[in-house]
């Protein structure tokens, strides 16, 4: 620590070049994380999934639906457990209208600020399904009741505040899914819990409601969306997935059945192998500034070859003068990493909190994007590595450098 | 008792298959207290010798007694923490670094020691006062004229009250007026604080100060 002053003294030296490092490294840090944030997030919601569930949509893609005749059918095919039937609503809070505290039913005007996942399904075979949602027996009794009632998870519940009785209204921006009369009311029928350790990975930002309200409420047009099929062996996931879309390979909509997994994950492999991109870019960030630092570094020594030829005539070791540089680069690598980890979390909390992106990202189950304490780590680890790496080499030159030919630098 | 015994000591420089023979042979005492001026031609080896008697260098031959320690057979890191007990090195140019004000380089060799930081900080103004720039102690060497700067150096080079000073042409890059100002602190530390003093010089008004001349040429001494 008694070097500190020293080291600090040294980065003010030339505050242009050490600037422009720290920017460099921070701009490493924060790429690191925050990529790897977005990929830890999308693996926490494949975690989400079961080998038991299976998904069965059109196989032109997900934006057409699937027949509403299709569910019987696919029930009938050896190894289903059950079927539900599945349809993103894509709803959203009505905007506040001037004056008034609460939102305006009437209002055609949609609030993205605060968008959440909404789904409309057939509730009974959709949570027999998912054991992961928790649910009082006299909660389920209520919700099955009212048609206009809706199961929200309790994340969802905190955010608004809303209690068991509580209404509100949902818009949504697909035209199929819209009332002539305004947004659809809600009642909160029921609150879910899960528990954390057995599902950590369950979303409980989510609101499901009945199919069947929206069916009726639009004129009963509609089709399915998709159907979430229940298998009773997770061994069997092939063949039954075969079997169901060979029913309908004959079809005017054919249908395509994968894992809930694989479903999930091909939400995100509509922007390509985004694994291999991400970390792509991770690893090419990271060596760039590598050698931006060791660059700093390399012209820092160079520049002090005889203030290191007078601190070895001091009495300093070359251990002790390696030291000394190694622990500069540590010192740009750490306030860099720092700076690049706080704007990771300011980043992620921007864009979870900006309307618009805030919606785009909960409609693919990324609206908890943050920083993980984990990933954190492991940037600021980045950061340790690479001002390690960077100073390493000036610094056992600095090391091997004999006295005389030091002191002897013009 | 000689605070300096040199003896019998060979430099040999090699470059591919050439090879500079720098010092030859060349055996030199200087006395506890002495203050003694090494002056030849230039390339006589007068800064190699002052080099090994720092032990900023090693001989290839001979042994170099320091305050009764063999330097030329002590290891890097023994050899490292003996200079910065017993040797005070003034450099031609000052050295001094350029980010650190004048207390804080004069702190610079204290930072090795176990004193705590309030302890370095009263020793390194200490040091200050004694070649009286107390009134500096923290202006940075930009700030500094350079018999200024030569005299933060001096400090540094005597904050850890080493037994043996040397001074590498302390006032080649000195004006007059300058240069007798370090003279007359450099002959103090001689004379109040019996420090034993050797100094390579060209200078003769440095060399008529010195107690002791010794004449090296071609390696050897000429005295």
């Amino acid at each position: 620590m008694k070097f500190l002053p020293y080291l600090l003294k040294h980065l003010r030296r030339n505050w242009f070049r050490t600037t422009l490092t720290v920017l460099a490294m921070a701009l490493c840090i924060f790429l690191f994380c925050t990529l790897q944030s977005v990929l830890a997030q999308i693996n926490l919601l494949l975690e989400g999934t079961s080998a038991k569930r299976l998904v069965t949509r059109n196989s032109v893609s997900i934006v057409f639906d699937v027949p509403l005749a299709y569910g019987p059918r696919i029930q009938s095919v050896p190894g289903v457990e059950r079927v539900a039937i599945s349809s993103w609503f894509g709803g959203s809070l009505p905007a506040k209208k001037e004056g008034k505290s609460e939102p305006d039913s009437s209002s055609s005007t949609t609030d993205w600020s605060n968008f959440f996942q909404n789904l409309a399904v057939e509730m009974e075979p959709f949570l027999a399904m998912y054991p992961e949602y928790q649910l009082p027996p006299e909660q389920y009794q209520a919700l099955l009741a009212d048609q206009r009632g809706c199961l929200i998870g309790r994340k969802l519940a905190s955010k608004f505040g809303w209690k068991l009785g509580d209404s509100f209204f949902l818009e949504s921006f697909i035209p199929p899914h819209r009332k002539p009369d305004g947004p659809f009311e809600f009642v909160v029928r029921g609150i879910f819990d899960t528990d954390p350790v057995k599902y950590s990975a369950t979303d409980t930002n989510i609101m499901l409601f009945h199919f069947k309200y929206l069916y009726e409420a639009t004129g009963r047009q509609l089709s399915a969306g998709t159907y979430y099929v229940e298998i009773k062996d997770p061994n069997q996931a092939g063949e039954v997935s075969a079997a169901i879309d060979r029913l309908f390979e004959n079809s005017d909509a054919q249908t395509h059945t994968e894992t809930e997994k694989a479903f999930q994950a091909s939400f995100v492999a509509m922007a390509g192998n985004l694994a291999l991109l991400l970390n792509g870019i991770g690893v090419a960030v990271t060596f760039t500034i590598l050698l931006v630092v060791a660059n700093t570094m390399s012209i820092a020594v160079r520049e002090r070859r005889k203030e290191i030829g007078v601190l070895k005539t001091l009495g300093f070791t070359s251990a002790q003068v390696m030291g000394l540089v190694v622990a500069e680069s540590l010192l740009i690598a750490a306030i860099g990493g720092g700076l690049g980890i706080a704007g990771s979390r300011g980043i992620m909390w921007l864009v979870t909190n900006t309307p618009g992106i805030k919606g785009a990202l909960a409609g693919i189950g990324l609206s908890e994007l943050t920083l993980q304490p984990l990933v954190a780590l492991l940037g600021f680890a980045v950061a340790v590595f690479l001002g390690f790496a960077a100073g390493f080499v000036p610094a056992l030159g600095a090391y091997r450098a004999r006295i005389t030919d030091m002191l002897r630098t013009v | 008792m000689a605070m300096v015994d040199v003896r019998n000591v060979t430099k040999v420089y090699r470059k591919d298959a050439e090879e500079l023979v720098v010092l030859n042979g060349l055996s030199l005492q200087v006395e506890e207290g002495d203050y003694a001026a090494l002056m030849g031609p230039s390339g006589s080896g007068k800064s190699t010798l002052l080099n090994l008697i720092a032990g900023i260098d090693k001989p290839t031959s001979g042994d170099v007694m320091v305050a009764g320690t063999n330097v030329a057979a002590l290891g890097e890191t023994e050899l490292a923490s003996f200079r910065s007990h017993n040797v005070g090195f003034i450099f031609q140019f000052y050295n001094l670094i350029p980010v650190l004000n004048a207390t804080e380089n004069v702190e610079l060799p204290l930072l090795l020691t176990h004193l705590s930081k309030a302890e370095r900080r009263e020793r390194a103004l200490t040091a200050l006062k004694v070649v009286g720039l107390a009134d500096r102690a923290t202006h940075y060497p930009r700030q500094l004229s350079g018999g200024q700067e030569q005299r933060v150096a001096i400090a540094r080079a005597i904050v850890t009250d080493p037994k043996v000073i040397v001074a590498d042409e302390p006032t080649g890059d000195l004006d007059s007026k300058s240069a007798t100002e370090i003279l007359d602190l450099v002959g103090t530390l001689n004379k109040d604080f019996k420090k034993t003093i050797v100094m390579v010089t060209h200078d003769p008004r440095a060399a008529e100060r010195a107690r002791t001349q010794h004449h090296l040429e071609k390696g050897v001494l000429k005295d």
